[in-house]
């Protein structure tokens, strides 16, 4: 029997006066890679950022349970301490903090939150510079400030650095296709397929099927306006490809009837 | 006749010698000619001075020097030359100084004559009420006089540990010779063992013969009840280059005013400061640089973090006399505030009277990046961590110019 990880019941969400979630029920149990396919502006990033907490997106309705607790009730930091990470399609840059002692605070704030012994410096390090090797990451970058200067493949390398160091239960991953050529996708499709194991969960948000490739999801949803108007599994992907989204999404539409 | 109770009748070490009670003397006659600053001088708008003028600080006459072993021994591992000043009194002790550099206690030296000349000589008095003040006690200070072709390796450590001195009025004056072709890094660091109030006033002079270089380093960490003005006022020579880095965080009420002269072709200077005003605090940096000859060069960039109901003042003038052409003097002053209530009195002051000359000012204030908190707070980082990741990083900026790794550290930490 699967366990649920996250279950999102009738949820609806605005931001402002705009309403961009309508009524979306998803289930994702552990072990599983759900995929979120959809148009621009269909409500793919604000459900990231409704997940993580961030600031002016408002729950108006609907539940959302995180290894069954109620996730809204959580501050954004309680929440990645409880094992949600969100890789963002934009990271931000954050000039004068130190690419190394922005991951140390991370990683012990999640360890001292789970009750686990701190890192000190030299044992940080170490698993830094282990961790960072294993994904091609020049050591270099470590001295660097937050995603500053990095180019987009570095930003999305280090996305997926974090991921390997804080371990969370859950990844949401924001388009990390985008901005990154053959050889940098491959790389980070390799660091996330790394981490998949039966305990954890990735919800992969994207445009394109090429990822899905590299990153082969369990279910598929095609998500408009505010919710999800398909599941199914991989193959949905190639169908999508072969018709756009905005036949897709017409009621009347020969890809709908095919399928 | 100025009423305010910072004028006592006291006795000082060495009034029986001639040369030194004239000096005084003199001080005293343009502080009851000038009296204190108030809110009308255009240099001192934003300031209320009451607090500290009727707060009665006294001047101790106890002792002309500090023999006890209140601050404890110069540590052996220090890397540093370090000089002690404990509750405004020299620490007298053995020093060790390598070749070429020679520190005189300061009335010792005026005594002697020998640097008579450079006393009161690298500002007015009468523009400086507090300056006068601090020469109306010239007590307590040194005279760093470092020797032509000296390029010293380990920087100069000045610690004014602020213990045992409630409600005192603290006057040191420094005198800083540095001769042609010198280099030499100079740290002043003032720390309060007390949380009572106390009044330093610190008088600097230096003097950068040709080719000098002279790289000030002053961190503050006083407490919250503290007043701290000081005075830098700096003469450069030919290809002289004068740097300052200031770190503040703390005072009550705290001024550091840097008067620059650039005398001569190729002088340079650079004022980088970054500071932390929080609670009733009020701190104040002011800088007023003269360039006088052609090709002199000049850069003040300060970053500000405000917290609380904290009031922050800047004042960057530059002056460029008719005949200093080919010269550039910048500022830019960038603060980052916490909440509504702190303010910031941002005032850039450019007179310029020579052609062909590179000047720009500016001046910009934010809060903390939202989406950058969001990234941080999304990782696991709790909210006021992350905030205090932010205005440090802010602060970064300037401490990451510091060439001198050791010296950066000491204002990390």
């Amino acid at each position: 029997m699967s366990e649920p990880l996250l279950e999102i019941k009738n949820l609806y969400a605005s931001v402002g006066d705009k309403e961009i979630i309508k009524n979306l029920n998803l289930t994702i149990n552990k072990g599983e890679v759900h995929a979120i396919m959809g148009p621009n502006g269909a409500g793919k990033s604000s459900l990231s950022y409704i997940l993580s907490g961030k600031d002016g997106y408002n729950v108006t309705n609907g539940s959302i349970m995180f290894k069954g607790e109620d996730l809204l009730a959580l501050s954004t930091e309680e929440r990645a301490r409880n094992g949600l990470f969100l890789s963002m399609q934009y990271p931000t840059e954050i000039p004068g903090v130190a690419v190394s002692n922005f991951l140390k605070q991370s990683l012990n704030s999640i360890l001292r939150f789970r009750g686990k012994q701190e890192l000190d410096t030299i044992a940080f390090m170490k698993l830094l510079k282990q961790e960072a090797s294993t994904l091609n990451i020049n050591p270099e970058m470590l001295k660097r400030f937050v995603n500053v200067g990095f180019s987009g493949g570095e930003k999305k390398r280090f996305e997926t650095l974090q991921m390997a160091l804080l371990k969370p239960d859950f990844c949401i991953l924001d388009e990390i296709d985008s901005g990154l050529d053959i050889d940098a996708l491959k790389t980070v499709s390799e660091g996330v397929n790394s981490l998949r194991n039966n305990q954890n969960a990735f919800l992969v948000i994207t445009h394109y099927q090429r990822l899905l490739e590299h990153i082969v999801p369990d279910v598929i949803h095609i998500f408009a306006d505010g919710h999800i108007i398909k599941t199914g599994d991989k193959t949905l992907a190639s169908e999508l490809e072969k018709c756009g989204y905005t036949d897709f999404i017409k009621e009347d539409s020969q890809c709908q009837t095919l399928l | 006749m100025s009423d305010s109770s910072l004028i006592q009748n006291v006795d000082l070490f060495l009034d029986d010698k001639p040369a030194v009670f004239a000096l005084r003397q003199k001080a005293l006659n343009i502080l009851n000619k000038t009296g204190f600053p108030s809110p009308k001088n255009e240099s001192w708008k934003y300031e209320n001075l009451s607090p500290l003028l009727n707060h009665n600080f006294l001047v101790s006459t106890d002792e002309h020097i500090c023999g006890h072993d209140c601050c404890g021994h110069s540590s052996s591992f220090s890397p540093y030359i370090e000089i002690k000043f404990c509750h405004g009194k020299l620490h007298i002790e053995e020093y060790n100084t390598p070749q070429g550099i020679t520190i005189t206690s300061l009335p010792l030296a005026l005594y002697e004559g020998e640097h008579k000349q450079y006393i009161f000589n690298s500002f007015n008095m009468e523009q400086h009420p507090f300056a006068a003040l601090n020469g109306r006690y010239l007590e307590q200070g040194l005279c760093i006089q470092i020797d032509k072709n000296t390029r010293l390796k380990t920087p100069l450590h000045i610690k004014y540990n602020q213990n045992n001195c409630d409600n005192l009025q603290l006057n040191i004056h420094n005198l800083i010779i540095a001769e042609k072709n010198t280099n030499i890094d100079i740290i002043e660091e003032f720390t309060s063992n007390t949380s009572e109030s106390y009044f330093i006033n610190i008088v600097n002079e230096f003097y950068l013969k040709q080719d000098a270089r002279v790289t000030h380093y002053k961190i503050q960490k006083e407490n919250l009840a503290a007043y701290h003005i000081a005075l830098n006022a700096v003469k450069v020579q030919n290809n002289a280059t004068y740097k300052q880095y200031y770190l503040a965080n703390g005072a009550k009420f705290s001024r550091n005013e840097n008067l620059i002269n650039l005398e001569q072709q190729e002088a340079q200077a650079e004022i980088y400061s970054a500071y932390t005003a929080k609670k009733n605090c009020l701190t104040d940096i002011t800088t007023n640089i003269n360039h006088k000859q052609p090709h002199t060069y000049s850069n003040q960039y300060a970053k500000a973090v405000l917290e609380d109901n904290a009031v922050a003042v800047f004042q960057g003038k530059i002056h460029i006399l008719p005949n200093a052409v080919k010269t550039s003097g910048n500022q830019l002053h960038k603060a980052l505030y916490l909440n509504d209530n702190a303010s910031l009195n941002c005032k850039p002051e450019l007179e310029i009277y020579a052609d062909d000359v590179k000047c720009s000012h500016g001046a910009s204030c934010g809060e903390i990046d939202k989406e950058q908190l969001f990234y941080l707070t999304s990782r696991g980082i709790g909210k006021q961590e992350a905030i205090q990741l932010l205005t440090s990083a802010h602060l970064n900026e300037i401490i990451a110019l510091i060439p001198n790794e050791q010296i950066k550290d000491l204002f990390i930490s």
